[in-house]
């Protein structure tokens, strides 16, 4: 795979050719990237996400590669992507959990109300189901984090899915935590579910700390504003969270409020 | 020896990161120019807590840290972000030559940022006025060029940066450069030429500061 800076012509040729899944790769991930307004690019990408084939160990290539940066791609193309959504809908059908991963991901970002039931009912039995680790690596049986984060994105509150998100607060992995709250308050707008994320961001990791950053900052929640600028991370994760604060959330602290905290981080 | 000698030594003596973050942030609270060669080696440690805690501590000493931060090996890439950071912070002119090429070439847009906003609040009150005028001028053809960069957090630092040099500025509202700042801050508050709304929310912010 090639770092060259390329066109967007060379990006769309590099899909539409087969030969060579690696420039197939590349291509996606650039008309992602560059969020391409081509008219080709969407098609392509669907074409692409068709793609489905098996890890190739011998070439260090995951499996799916091509099919799971289509969606990826097609997530950052939204909302011009949204003609993709019935074959993202069943890639969320897949075996292959990083393609189930990436699709939801993609659905979240296209806010496809068509997900929610199938997303949900991939969710239905809780973390000793969905959330149980594989016995053959580290993932989980469900991509939960992308599938509560999706639910979230898509942002349309009812009981029923409420109810399916909840029981992840108490998963075992402070992500998959981070994520089930930041998906509460994204669809309830209710305090008690900012407290999850208030107190991960005193965690004892990193990672979980910088999770619970960019989970409020999606949320837009901003009553977190003074936790988030005293969290131990870098600089540049406070911004990108207080910037979240600013773009999505209401209330008080208010904008100028915001954008003084921000300027004291830079 | 000196007061600080320990502090100095605990820092040189640290056997494990956290030990290394320690000993800094009690060197750095110690506020004594002397702490400043110390400081200035930790931010090549590879210890990002740690380098934190020195700039902290660089900023507090403040001009007397300058001269070291300014000798080290640009080759040295990790050390000299953290100068940048320093030296922003300290806003002593002679950091102005290292916060242009900072913010014009570095890859590390937290770097970049940083150099931002350093450039809108160098120290300038001591310089005699022509000086003090070039000066002033570098900077706004840093930050204007700055008004481009790829990444909004840095473009939000130059929108910090403008409104900071506008403001202590000796240029009247009718001066040439003033009206080159604000044009740029308009922009920059134009969904038509940024994308990101919260640099147009900032960039409308000092455009409000400096007219009223």
């Amino acid at each position: 795979m090639t770092g060259e800076p390329i066109s967007e012509a060379e990006a769309l040729e590099r899909l539409r050719q087969s030969d060579d899944p690696s420039m197939q790769y590349y291509g996606a991930w650039w008309l992602g990237r560059n969020r391409s307004q081509h008219p080709d690019a969407v098609p392509l990408l669907i074409e692409a996400l068709r793609q489905r084939r098996p890890r190739d160990v011998g070439a260090g290539v995951e499996e799916n590669a091509v099919a799971r940066n289509a969606a990826r791609a097609l997530g950052k193309l939204a909302p011009a992507a949204r003609a993709a959504i019935p074959e993202l809908l069943t890639a969320l059908e897949d075996p292959d959990d990083g393609l189930r991963e990436a699709a939801a991901r993609a659905l979240g970002e296209l806010k496809a109300r068509e997900a929610v039931a199938p997303i949900c009912q991939r969710l239905a039995g809780g973390p000793a189901v969905a959330g149980v680790q594989q016995a053959s690596n580290p993932r989980l049986v469900e991509p939960c984090e992308a599938l509560l984060e999706a639910l979230g994105e898509i942002g349309m509150a009812d009981l029923a899915e409420l109810a399916v998100i909840e029981p992840f607060l108490g998963h075992a992995r402070p992500l998959i935590r981070s994520a089930a709250a930041r998906a509460l308050l994204q669809l309830s707008g209710e305090r008690r579910w900012a407290e999850p994320l208030l107190e991960l961001l005193r965690h004892e990791q990193l990672h979980v700390r910088r999770a619970a950053l960019m989970d409020l900052g999606a949320a837009g929640w901003r009553p977190a504003a003074d936790a988030i600028s005293a969290t131990l991370a870098e600089n540049s994760l406070k911004l990108i969270a207080l910037r979240g604060l600013v773009e999505h959330g209401r209330g008080e602290p208010g904008d100028e409020a915001l954008l003084i905290t921000m300027d004291a981080l830079l | 020896m000196g007061p600080i000698t320990p502090l100095i030594q605990a820092v040189e003596q640290a056997g494990s990161a956290l030990e290394l973050l320690r000993a800094t942030a009690a060197l750095a609270a110690s506020g004594d120019a002397a702490a400043a060669p110390t400081l200035v080696e930790v931010l090549g440690f590879n210890n990002p807590g740690a380098a934190v805690a020195a700039v902290d501590g660089l900023i507090a000493i403040g001009t007397p840290a300058v001269d070291h931060l300014l000798q080290l090996d640009p080759r040295n890439y990790g050390a000299r972000a953290w100068a940048v950071r320093a030296l922003a912070g300290i806003g002593d002119v002679r950091g102005l030559e290292l916060l242009i090429e900072a913010l014009l070439t570095d890859v590390g847009p937290s770097v970049r940022r940083a150099a931002a906003k350093g450039l809108g609040s160098l120290q300038l009150q001591g310089l005699a006025s022509d000086q003090r005028a070039a000066v002033e001028q570098r900077c706004l053809e840093a930050l204007l060029q700055g008004c481009s960069d790829g990444e909004w957090v840095v473009r939000y630092a130059v929108a910090v940066g403008l409104e900071g040099l506008a403001q202590g500025s000796r240029w009247p509202p009718d001066h040439h450069d003033h009206r080159r700042a604000t044009a740029a801050l308009t922009q920059l508050g134009h969904a038509d030429h940024e994308e990101a709304s919260v640099v147009r929310l900032r960039a409308a912010l000092a455009l409000q500061r400096l007219t009223t």
